[in-house]
């Protein structure tokens, strides 16, 4: 898969910080989840992507094309969403993407269909002549994710998408950030919410204190725990955790409510099976649990 | 017979489609820039009561040129006494109506973009500061050019009606085409980039709007003040106050292009040199105000 972000030795400081220290990147053209706490350097690695700042040390090139020899080219390529409020509160919403639409080069005619078309995609096409001040939270995430999508970029920097959602508009928004690898659009996802980048995201940057700490494909982050978690929806768990105890199994409930069981082999499996059919409770799902993000990054930032 | 089959309704995902089709670059952009704010300027796609302050503000400056030629349309075969129609040069730049436009619409369409945090998404496009900083200035530049230009218009027109033969008064008057829509290019130029240096530094609209108007009317009442107090002493080098005031300042420029020379009786007329003084004075307030613009959207912090 060939890179739609390319950095070498990037570095950038502000006074009494570095924000980011020496990074090498090679990001795939997919979805690309960039985590670390806040401070990490996320948003200072999105700046120096736009061209909106130099790095001190380094360079950076966004699909082919170097940031400091070309920012106007490099930036009509992407869309970028910024985390916090920077809609015009006083516009519609087909207004408002529009605009954004012939900012990013479109022709009016064309801008004005666009920001119809995806301000569809994005769930807001019965609120498009609505000013964005009398929007809720997730309406306006997904208006700004709407003018991200309306030149029809090659890449897209999400700075956060998910905050201040709801858990059922989180959903919505991590679903259509997963359709745009579909589209044939990049992502770089940036989060401190790590169960997002695990939902949505194939490659993950781990950015700790402006350093690298893991740059790789999600799937080699997760290992099998030798676990299992079992749904058997709500009510029944504590006394599957007890029937399982008795039959000597390690289990324990998870912050989920869910019984978390540790197997040996295809015998513990099959007296899950049992205890779940004794006690006469619907088996909703069972699951290799792995290991978390959260660990993978615990686990790389001490080692680094 | 076959019953027929039931119509069922339809959820159509529409999907996404790319985009193929021609794609501009920076001056596609300034140019989308420049519509944008032109429309909010004038009220285009807003609640009636934006519309209202730019409606109102263009009658004013235009009221006075209709109603002077009305009557001179009126009145052509039998002349009211002491009636004569206005000159161009005294008509083009002396309604407060157009600095108060500035006033209003100079921050309305710059201190939103930095107080709701809209420049972070904007120069996420391909434009620079110095394009975003041409778009702002040209949408007032544009207004104000308008609205100074038109009750021009208005007179010109009447006046060729009125006159015994209109392709003459074009002949006579084929100076003017030139001077009219010069001068109120100066007077635009002026007005923007003070306006649009003043909005940039802060990001609340009724402090740039009042900063606008103070900063002309202080240094129009600090320039009187100073020629007050040289009253009587004849024309000299005390004069050049009359350079402080910024109401001014275009005015004298203005009378330079329609004039050749200084207006008898602009203080500077007594000054050596005033006309230039007047000249590099005009240069120096437009060339700081738009360093300042340029300096403010060099680098934008998110």
């Amino acid at each position: 898969m060939s890179s739609i972000v390319r950095a070498r030795g990037l570095t950038k400081r502000y006074p009494g910080v570095t924000a980011l220290d020496g990074v090498d990147l090679d990001l795939p053209a997919g979805r690309v989840g960039l985590v670390g706490a806040n401070g990490a350097g996320k948003t200072t690695l999105f700046r120096l992507l736009l061209g909106l700042t130099r790095p001190d040390e380094g360079a950076v090139e966004v699909c082919g094309s170097s940031v400091a020899d070309d920012p106007i080219g490099v930036r009509s390529q992407i869309g970028y969403m910024p985390e916090h409020d920077c809609l015009p509160l006083d516009q519609t919403a087909a207004d408002v993407v529009a605009t954004f639409g012939e900012l990013g080069g479109l022709p009016v005619r064309v801008a004005r269909q666009r920001a119809s078309e995806v301000l569809d995609l994005v769930g807001l096409d019965e609120a498009r002549f609505r000013p964005v001040g009398g929007f809720s939270t997730g309406m306006r995430q997904r208006a700004k994710l709407a003018q991200a999508l309306v030149a029809d970029p090659r890449l897209v920097l999400l700075d956060e998408p998910t905050a201040g959602l709801d858990p059922s508009g989180r959903e919505e928004m991590l679903a259509l950030v997963d359709r745009l690898g579909s589209f044939g659009i990049a992502v770089v996802l940036a989060t401190h919410l790590l169960d997002d980048v695990a939902r949505v995201c194939d490659h993950v940057v781990m950015l700790d204190a402006g350093r690298l700490v893991t740059d790789a494909p999600t799937t080699s982050l997760l290992h099998q725990t030798g676990t299992v978690t079992v749904d058997v929806g709500p009510g029944g768990a504590e006394a599957l955790v007890g029937r399982l105890a008795a039959r000597g199994l390690a289990v324990a409930l998870d912050e989920r409510a869910m019984a978390e069981v540790t197997v040996a082999g295809d015998a513990d499996l099959d007296a899950i099976r049992d205890a779940v059919a004794e006690l006469g409770l619907p088996l909703h799902r069972l699951t290799n649990r792995l290991t978390s993000l959260d660990e993978a990054f615990v686990h790389r930032a001490d080692q680094a | 017979m076959t019953a027929p089959a039931p119509t069922a309704g339809a959820v159509y995902d529409r999907g996404y489609r790319p985009y193929e089709g021609p794609r501009g670059g920076r001056r596609a952009a300034t140019a989308a820039l420049f519509r944008t704010s032109l429309r909010r300027a004038i009220g285009l796609r807003r609640p009636w009561r934006q519309k209202v302050a730019p409606a109102v503000l263009l009658a004013i400056a235009a009221v006075p040129a209709v109603v002077n030629v009305g009557i001179g349309y009126l009145t052509r075969d039998s002349p009211a006494e002491g009636f004569s129609f206005f000159s161009y040069r005294e008509y083009l730049g002396v309604s407060s109506a157009l600095l108060l436009f500035v006033a209003l619409v100079a921050p309305d369409i710059v201190c939103p973009d930095r107080r709701q945090r809209v420049l972070p998404l904007i120069f996420a496009r391909p434009l620079t500061g110095a394009d975003y900083a041409l778009a702002k200035i040209g949408t007032i530049f544009t207004c104000v050019f308008a609205f100074a230009f038109l009750p021009q218009v208005v007179l010109y027109v009447g006046q060729m009606l009125v006159s015994d033969g209109a392709l003459d008064y074009f002949t006579d008057n084929t100076d003017v085409l030139v001077k009219v829509p010069v001068a109120a290019a100066v007077l635009a130029l002026f007005y923007a980039a003070l306006g649009v240096a003043v909005a940039s530094l802060t990001t609340r609209r009724i402090v740039a709007g009042a900063s606008i108007l103070g900063i002309t009317l202080v240094s129009s009442t600090v320039s009187a003040i100073l020629l007050g107090a040289r009253r009587g002493q004849g024309p000299g080098d005390g004069d050049l106050a009359a350079l402080v005031n910024l109401l001014a300042l275009p005015l004298r420029v203005r009378d330079l292009i329609f004039l050749g020379r200084l207006h008898e009786e602009s203080p500077l007329s007594g000054v050596a040199g005033g006309g230039a003084l007047a000249i590099a004075c005009y240069v120096a307030v437009v060339a700081l105000c738009i360093g300042v613009v340029l300096a403010r959207y060099r680098s934008v912090e998110t």
